[in-house]
């Protein structure tokens, strides 16, 4: 037996060479997240008079790969708020599972009214900035949508850098350069947010999702789709893109490998 | 107890000659002094009910709770030091966010149990520590639908390998009570603390075995058992304080909450008006028995 | 060849026991996340006889989108409460807009500790400096932002003072900063501390006689303001939708939003 407990179970050099530790960094840097590995696409958004409308395929992409088409990238948080997740996937089951531990928390004081939308929406982006700051950034763009402390429509978003803003209308991803302008349409202001109805809202975020499907090769067809009102959320996670019209895409010339 | 005083009952880790912890039975001791506990298990849920003792009229009504919640899907009432119970809940609350972590899901009640048995049992074994001055009822609502785990992005298959098995049953209410010693048991109906043994009787005659009592009805009987629990002692004021869990498709979605406020009046209301009738009855025996003389 | 960490068994088997790289990477590793970004905006503050104004766009960019079109950059600073409506100073950031938001509300909950513990507020020149050490503080890893401070000084005169992302400071009639801020400086310079403005018919040459410096009214001030922006939303993309205008007196602090261009 060898008598020097650091040599059990290691294997012997005689018969199987000096083990190779050179995939080792134990210099440098900490490994810490450099780029998304699995990523889901646009999350789009729009306040209406009562609430906020909230959308986001199901589709998580690994590079171009469609790698899982089940995924529900809108996520709520007490009944109240939902948060819709674009980037890193595994950031998003990381930054769900705190939620829920947040939420549990919150809950332990059963009189205590719980965190609003707006809270929620500083407390992420907050914990979102700290990342960045660590250098080991939660690869996400996210929305959060709910009421705020006065029972009024709030949505706000918050990215990997701690950046956050608000508007009646935002998209994360390709959907702010393909969604946004449809959607800045009908709310262009905070005015007009009380002139949307609910199903005027649900009918332009399913019209968006429609153009991101034609035009965003990372997208997928069916998507998640959440209202949030103060009569609670209604999030339905099986919607279908109804009604596509691709006639569109003959008059497409110039890209690829067409000829004609 | 013959072996008082004969110094077997001066630490934690002796035993008496006669094979006793006396320091646990002295915990007892303090559990049999604490406002009366409940919980009812049922059909559709679990029902946990508390006499709370004022021990002050500066108290504010309402305020300083004696249910907790652990997880969401947990609630915990316990009778005696009040201090210890604090404790109790606070390394409950521990252990079912430690169990999230390392599961990603949520703790069972029984697991629960279990662990906080093992916990409570191990303050009786050391020289350093005395046992806890509480006996602990845990209630709560195994989710019926396939829990999923935390985090978990997608649905999994809808067919085939993996795919979800027709009829299967999950889950489920359930409850248990840990004594100082460490034991606990799963019950249909557990009680503790002063007025135990009234409440006990009462439990039995609802025959919660047979399954046939629902939340409601069992929010009800709650509070009617509390009421007569605490007829022993009447002098002392209390406050009734209850929560409930039902599943997923119940009242509470799966979660543990307070009774709300209109169900708790009633309840209270009904109990109230229960105790007088019994009490009616009774007045009217003796006024017979004064007639025959 | 193996490596010992402990005594080794004479001739007896050999392990690895170190665990050090024997091809260690050199060089510098390349790190791909980038913990700043460029958001736009303008902001602009000119200091009075007796008040500052302080203004800036309310668009926020990223790259060639724009995220919203009210962002607001000007905060009140150093209030006993949430809505700051006893704030006394006024703080405008610029360029990385999470970095803005961090340091805004660094700096506004050291004014509060202030507050509490001294009774009173902070002078405006005590929390210029303050704010230079809060942002020299991170000098190797600096909060992105031009900021500007503003209030009315110990003297009741409007102060203004400019600082550069780590932390060095002057006190000044006017500034501009952000994205248009090369634009909209040299306007000021010209229209505040009137630069190449010389007294008619004084001669040629060095016996020029510049023209006095006196600090303007306030509605001179607005319009120049409004001006300088709407200029810069000409000729700058990442500067429009709608300006912010901030005036601070002794009688406290006025806000409005006008609108801009939003092309």
């Amino acid at each position: 037996m060898d008598h020097r407990p650091q040599a059990w179970g290691r294997p012997r050099d005689d018969v199987y060479g000096a083990y190779d530790a050179s995939y080792m960094q134990t210099n440098g840097p900490n490994q810490h997240t450099q780029s998304p590995v699995v990523t889901g696409t646009s999350v789009v958004a729009i306040k209406f008079k009562d609430g906020v409308v909230m959308a986001a395929d199901n589709l998580a992409s690994y590079g171009s790969l469609a790698r899982f088409t089940d995924v529900k990238r809108i996520r709520t948080f007490a009944d109240t708020s939902i948060v819709g997740f674009g980037g890193d996937v595994s950031d998003m089951q990381y930054l769900d599972r705190h939620l829920t531990e947040l939420s549990i928390d919150e809950a332990y004081q059963q009189t205590a009214h719980t965190l609003n939308a707006r809270s929620l929406h500083k407390y992420l982006s907050k914990l979102l900035y700290h990342r960045r700051s660590k250098f080991d950034p939660l690869w996400n763009h996210l929305l959060v949508a709910g009421l705020d402390e006065e029972g009024k429509p709030f949505l706000a978003a918050a990215d990997l850098l701690g950046t956050t803003f608000s508007s009646p209308s935002l998209a994360t991803g390709f959907g702010s350069m393909l969604a946004q302008p449809i959607m800045r349409r009908y709310v262009p202001d905070e005015e007009s947010v009380a002139n949307l109805t609910r199903d005027k809202a649900v009918e332009v975020v399913r019209e968006c999702m429609k153009v991101l499907f034609y035009r965003d090769a990372r997208s997928l067809d069916s998507y998640s789709l959440a209202v949030v009102t103060k009569d609670g959320i209604e999030l339905s996670e099986n919607e279908k893109l109804e009604k596509q019209s691709w006639a569109f895409a003959d008059r497409i010339k110039g890209y690829g490998t067409q000829t004609v | 107890m013959t072996s008082i005083g004969t110094g077997y009952d001066l630490a934690n880790s002796i035993f008496s000659p006669d094979g006793r912890n006396f320091q646990v039975e002295y915990a007892v001791k303090a559990v049999e002094n604490g406002g009366t506990s409940v919980g009812i298990r049922c059909k559709d849920g679990v029902v946990l009910a508390v006499e709370k003792v004022i021990t002050s009229k500066l108290l504010k009504p309402g305020a300083n709770k004696r249910i907790a919640t652990v997880d969401r899907h947990l609630g915990v009432v316990y009778s005696g030091m009040v201090p210890d119970g604090t404790h109790f809940v606070d390394r409950a609350r521990d252990e079912a966010r430690a169990w999230r972590e390392t599961f990603k899901t949520p703790i069972s009640t029984s697991d629960l149990a279990s662990r906080m048995g093992g916990y409570l049992q191990a303050y009786t074994l050391y020289q350093s520590v005395r046992p806890f001055g509480i006996t602990a009822i845990v209630g709560g609502f195994d989710s019926e639908l396939e829990a999923p785990v935390d985090g978990e992005v997608g649905s999994g298959p809808s067919v085939g390998a993996g795919g979800k098995v027709e009829g299967k049953k999950h889950g489920g209410p359930g409850l248990y009570m840990i004594e100082p010693s460490g034991m606990y048991w799963g019950y249909y109906g557990a009680a503790t603390g002063k007025g135990r043994q009234a409440a006990k009787a009462e439990l039995e005659k609802l025959n919660l075995a047979e399954g046939t009592l629902d939340l409601k009805q069992a929010v009800k009987e709650a509070a009617r058992i509390i009421y007569v629990a605490q007829q022993d002692n009447k002098d002392k004021e209390f406050e009734l304080e209850m929560s409930w869990i039902s599943g997923a498709d119940g009242p509470t979605k799966g979660r543990h909450q307070e009774v709300p406020k209109d169900l708790l009046e009633e309840a209270e209301r009904l109990a109230k008006k229960a105790l007088s009738e019994d009490d009616d009855e009774e007045e009217e025996e003796k006024g017979d028995d004064k007639m025959e003389e | 060849m193996a490596m010992f960490s402990q005594n080794p068994v004479l001739n007896g088997p050999n392990y690895s026991f170190a665990e050090v790289p024997k091809d260690a990477v050199d060089g510098l590793r390349e790190h791909r996340f980038n913990p700043y970004t460029d958001n736009g905006g303008s902001t602009l503050a000119i200091a009075g006889a007796d008040f500052t104004i302080m203004a800036g766009d309310t668009r926020l960019t990223s790259g060639y989108s724009i995220n919203t079109r009210y962002s607001p950059k000007v905060f009140k600073i150093g209030g006993s409460n949430s809505s700051q409506d006893d704030a006394n100073i006024l703080l405008s950031v610029v360029g990385f807009a999470a970095d803005g938001e961090a340091l805004k509300e660094r700096l506004d909950a050291i004014c509060k500790m202030y507050r509490y513990r001294h009774g009173k507020p902070m002078s405006v020149n005590a929390c210029a400096k303050r704010l230079s050490t809060i942002m020299y503080q991170k000098r190797f890893f600096p909060y992105y932002v031009y900021a500007i401070l503003g209030g009315i000084d110990e003297e009741g005169k409007g102060a203004v003072y400019s600082y550069d992302p780590v932390g060095s400071y002057e006190r000044e009639q006017c500034r501009a900063g952000g994205a248009a801020g090369s634009l909209i400086m040299p306007f000021l310079d010209n229209q505040v501390n009137f630069k190449n403005q010389y007294v008619p018919g004084s001669g040629t040459g060095h016996d020029l006689q510049e023209r006095e410096r006196v600090p303007l009214p306030r509605e001179e001030v607005e319009v120049l303001v409004k001006d300088a922006f709407d200029s810069a939303v000409e000729r700058h993309i990442e500067v429009g939708d709608a300006l912010q205008v901030v005036i601070i007196t002794k009688d406290g602090i006025e806000e409005k939003v006008l609108p801009l261009k939003k092309d």
